[in-house]
């Protein structure tokens, strides 16, 4: 059995549902900090996650990506590489929308896939065993990813699989507002957590129509007027569903 | 109850050569869905119709654990907001809850007589016109990824050929989320599991397009979308993902929906 980095002792068994309201508070928290959003979601994957580092990139509504940070200099190359490659996990991750979860380049099987193959070179060059890529998505909204990795081979179990799932589902939420409210007064902070709403997400489509505006800014829109009545976004969005509320011009 | 009882009234095919080809057409529907290139969401979808077809229930949903804690409904067999939000309510308390957590059939022949099990969950079942409620879990070795949950408007209960089929329905759901893909590493069923429920949010997302551009229900909105798909030979996912990126994408943009 592998032992894990010193950090392990600190992760969170998310069973508990004490603590993963802590974890989805304490990613809330990295994420009302406009300024360093990306580096304390970051940072706080890899003291809870057991990796040895992780990194994001944000991307813009066309696809390009922006910001780019990473907790150190493995991560950094790791973001990297895929930018001038393009190809790896984090790439995979933001066009196909799904997670990437390589517990071990070595492996047989692994290589055999014949995905990346320069990545796999130069991560591997790059003291890189394993590479978990998530993507922060909301439907067809594309924010970004999340990547972590570890420098000895090793899956994530079931616990650092939910964790990394609901960072990346509470990190796609806070960081969507990022570039288009640059003081963050959209975070409300209540309702970042989305989860599986049938309601929230047909109601986003909605108000795009009703507005003329992108998925990503209806998103916002909602998510504001949930806030700035003191609803939740799922209430909202039944209303908008139900047709007993209609978001109008002077919205925007 | 006899099965033949528990069925009076519903919808299910009368006669059993009546049903035995309905059966058939499903199974051969699923089996030629599973060797093209297919789409998830649909499927689940086709199996929750078949279920109210061929099971004579009322309501047909499938949740699947969506690996943050709770559990996501993929497919219903009607878009009404009371019956997605039984749906959702069981995250907390229900019989597709224990079904998951417990990876074995749960049954309730007569919700009322439940009350002290599911105190939250019973009264909103009741109140939706429901009487009874079957969940069978889609299983995957050891794991459970989800359940199939099913309600009657009739006191009843699945038994029978009726269980197994309901049984080999979640079966086909658990091999359609896999996919072709062997799953010897654990990670597929991650991976799979969370394209089908990311997939499912572009669908609502896309329903919500039509329904308010067209004015029509979500219902019709995802009829639309999905008529549009087969059309034209297109995955559902890749349809919705269109409508929902609209000019955004004009290499991805479909001809216009719509009548």
């Amino acid at each position: 059995m592998l032992t894990g980095p010193a950090t392990r002792r600190t992760r969170l068994r998310l069973a508990s549902m004490t603590d993963r309201d802590r974890w989805i508070r304490l990613m809330r928290d990295a994420a009302s900090d406009v300024a360093s959003q990306p580096q304390r979601i970051a940072e706080l994957c890899v003291q809870m996650l057991g990796v040895d580092g992780a990194g994001i990139s944000l991307v813009s509504d066309t696809g390009h990506r922006g910001v780019v940070c990473a907790t150190n200099a493995v991560s950094e190359r790791i973001e990297d590489l895929q930018v001038t490659l393009g190809e790896g996990p984090c790439i995979d991750t933001i066009r196909t929308g799904t997670p990437v979860l390589v517990a071990d380049l070595h492996d047989r099987d692994e290589v055999a896939t014949g995905r990346w193959p320069a990545f796999m070179t130069a991560a591997a060059d790059a003291g890189v065993r394993a590479v978990f890529a998530f993507p922060l998505r909301i439907g067809a909204i594309g924010v970004g990813a999340l990547d972590m990795y570890r420098s000895r081979p090793g899956a994530l179990d079931d616990d650092e699989l939910s964790a990394a799932l609901l960072g990346a589902e509470t990190a796609a939420v806070a960081l969507l507002g990022l570039e288009t409210s640059p003081d963050g007064a959209l975070l409300d902070g209540a309702d970042t957590g989305v989860g599986y709403r049938a309601q929230v997400h047909q109601a986003t489509g909605m108000v795009m129509i009703q507005l003329g505006v992108t998925i990503e800014q209806a998103f916002l829109l909602l998510r504001a007027r949930a806030f700035s009545t003191g609803r939740s976004l799922q209430d909202v969005s039944v209303d908008v569903v139900e047709r007993r509320l209609r978001f109008s011009s002077e919205d925007l | 109850m006899s099965e033949d009882e528990s069925r009076a009234g519903a919808a299910a095919p009368s006669g059993v050569h009546g049903r035995e080809r309905a059966l058939a057409r499903t199974f051969v529907v699923l089996a030629d869905t599973l060797v093209a290139d297919y789409d998830v969401v649909e499927l689940l979808d086709q199996l929750v119709e078949a279920c109210v077809s061929l099971l004579g229930v009322t309501a047909a949903g499938l949740l699947l654990n969506d690996q943050k804690g709770s559990l996501a409904l993929v497919a219903s067999s009607s878009e009404e907001t009371r019956l997605l939000e039984i749906f959702q309510l069981q995250n907390n308390e229900g019989p597709c809850l224990d079904c998951v957590r417990t990876g074995t059939a749960v049954n309730s022949a007569d919700l009322e007589a439940d009350r002290a099990r599911w105190p939250v969950f019973v009264p909103e079942a009741l109140s939706a016109g429901f009487r009874s409620v079957t969940a069978v879990p889609l299983r995957l070795r050891n794991e459970t990824i989800g359940g199939l949950n099913m309600f009657s408007d009739a006191e009843s209960v699945l038994a029978g050929d009726d269980r197994d089929l309901a049984q080999a329905l979640a079966d086909v759901a658990t091999i359609g989320i896999l996919q072709q893909r062997s799953a010897h590493r654990t990670s597929v069923l991650a991976e799979q599991l969370q394209r089908a429920l990311n997939s499912r949010v572009v669908i609502e997302q896309a329903k919500g397009v039509l329904a308010e551009r067209d004015q029509v229900s979500m219902d019709v909105a995802f009829a639309t979308l999905r008529k549009h798909a087969r059309d034209n030979n297109l995955k559902l996912g890749d349809v919705a993902f269109a409508v929902v990126r609209g000019s955004a994408e004009p290499g991805a943009v479909p001809p216009p929906l719509g009548p």
